[in-house]
């Protein structure tokens, strides 16, 4: 099932050697953590700079995280079951 | 000694890849599922159901209705395509790309043999498999032909190395459509001759093909024999940009004036964006429309002179669209400007701000968009039509206008007066051709 959610998510965030990387979030009241990041890429929008995330959770589901360096913030873009 | 490195089923594979359910499923990959438009890419799963690139949604749908339908994000495959060149600089430094998924690698020196170059292509395989979870296939020949056309010869996953001897043993025989650079239309246009295969191309006479198709012909005959002189480029010393365009895919057939003029103002503005940021005039203007039986139909015109000016494009556009629009219903819109011609960016500056008033305001919107991206200004033009079709970025914008809250799209845009008279369908102004 897939889910488009655009919502705010508080995210466990590593910051090495320059890059962000999420490891844990709260979601629906659970923490899901970060199996493995699938992909990253970024959009530009005006001079700022959003990261996305491809992560898998611990089973088969899916999601897509994205950070703002404004704030910063996360957003949990979408989520797909399998 | 070329390779031509192809991703398989690229889009399709980056979604499976990236979602755990959808590995070992039919996907198909294309805008937005819930509305219409075509097929962008289909999984290997999915195409023995007959689905493939560029079919219309609604018939995949039909073919394959349990596939997972995804929404396509450039951004992310465009993206991983830059990663991948970045692994195939690590084998050569003549690396140019050739589409999104395609990519034409040189290999000079002690690796310029077909031994050393299998080897290669091997260790190129393995390393996008390891690094990114994805299948590739790679063709190597002595040119960029030969490498591509063997690069179809053996998916997913395969390596098809063939010199000019076995790039004529294999070809030959197969329908003339089967040579990169024959479309459907000179593919038929052959037959008409009694060229029915590439051997029978490769064997024709040169100046007959040349009356035939103009130059193109003997072209394509040294294609037939596997001949090709094409250099490489590699893209670091980057690739100079031949057209620019946008077009969209309506989310219904619309024979509305107002809608496609509103879109058509869009497209203009997404084009002179792009050509101003990427420091670029053009002076081609071209209209392209798809009707409901998907007819394309194209029409351009040249400009007297160059521009990056929205205004201008899209009066022309907006002529053309008066001659080539019989008022049917349309199915796709797009704009495109070619003859482009580079423009340093300070002469473009001085050239606005000292002779044109109207060329410092584009200057300040488009300073502004930089900062606060694309959305932040629009030519207002184009909202009118958006409010309509129900998907407004600018809520706020069409709030403003609608005639009381809660009021429906179409009521948005209602006159402000209050007076009743609901949303006219707008015919064109002009006559029918």
């Amino acid at each position: 099932m897939f889910e488009s959610l655009n919502e705010p998510v508080d995210v466990l965030t590593a910051f090495l050697d320059g890059r962000v990387r999420p490891l844990r979030f709260r979601w629906k009241g659970r923490v899901i953590r970060v199996r493995r990041v699938t992909g990253e890429w970024n959009r530009r929008e005006g001079v700022n700079r959003l990261t996305y995330f491809s992560v898998e959770g611990s089973g088969a589901e899916s999601y897509e995280l994205c950070y703002d360096p404004r704030g910063p913030r996360w957003t949990l873009c979408k989520a797909w079951s399998g | 000694m070329f390779l031509l490195v192809d991703m398989d089923a690229f889009f399709a594979s980056v979604e499976q890849t990236q979602h755990p359910h959808l590995r070992g499923r039919q996907v198909i990959v294309c805008g937005d599922p819930g509305r219409r438009g075509v097929v962008t890419a289909a999984s290997y799963e999915a195409r023995p159901f007959g689905v493939k690139a560029g079919m219309p949604l609604q018939e995949a749908r039909r073919l394959c209705p349990q596939a997972h339908y995804v929404e396509g994000n450039p951004e992310k495959y465009v993206a991983l395509s830059l990663q991948l060149l970045d692994l195939y600089s690590g084998f050569t430094p003549d690396v140019e790309p050739f589409s999104v998924d395609e990519a034409f690698l040189g290999l000079q020196g002690s690796r310029d043999s077909y031994q050393q170059a299998t080897e290669v292509a091997h260790a190129i395989q393995c390393a996008i498999d390891e690094r990114f979870q994805l299948g590739a296939t790679i063709g190597v020949g002595p040119n960029k032909l030969i490498a591509k056309m063997a690069s179809g010869v053996k998916k997913p996953r395969g390596i098809t190395v063939l010199d000019v001897a076995g790039f004529q043993r294999h070809f030959w025989p197969l329908d003339v459509r089967e040579l990169w650079g024959v479309g459907p239309q000179l593919a038929s246009r052959m037959r008409s001759l009694g060229i029915q295969t590439v051997g029978e191309l490769a064997h024709a006479p040169a100046e007959p093909l040349r009356a035939a198709f103009g130059n193109i012909g003997p072209q394509l005959r040294e294609a037939a024999h596997g001949h090709d002189d094409t250099p490489l480029v590699p893209y670091h010393r980057g690739v100079e940009a031949k057209s620019m365009g946008h077009e969209v895919t309506l989310s219904a057939d619309c024979d509305d004036a107002v809608h496609l003029e509103g879109t058509l103002l869009r497209l203009s503005d997404q084009v002179a964006r792009r050509l101003r940021t990427e420091a670029y005039w053009g002076r081609t203007v071209c209209l392209k429309l798809r009707d409901a039986r998907f007819v394309t139909r194209l029409r351009q015109t040249t400009l007297r002179q160059a521009t990056a000016d929205h205004p201008l494009i899209y009066e022309s556009a907006l002529q053309l669209l008066r001659a080539l629009w019989d008022g049917g219903p349309v199915r796709l819109i797009g704009v495109s400007m070619s003859n482009l011609a580079r423009t340093h960016r300070e002469e473009q500056a001085e050239l606005f701000t000292a002779h044109d008033r109207q060329g410092r305001l584009r200057e300040a919107l488009d300073r502004v968009r930089d900062r606060l991206g694309e959305s932040s200004l629009v030519p207002a033009g184009t909202l009118a039509h958006r409010s309509r079709v129900g998907h407004v970025p600018f809520g706020a914008i069409s709030n403003r206008v609608t005639a009381r809250p809660g009021a429906g799209s179409d009521q948005a845009l209602r006159p402000r007066d209050g007076s009743k008279t609901p949303p006219q369908k707008r015919r064109p102004p002009w006559p029918k051709s």
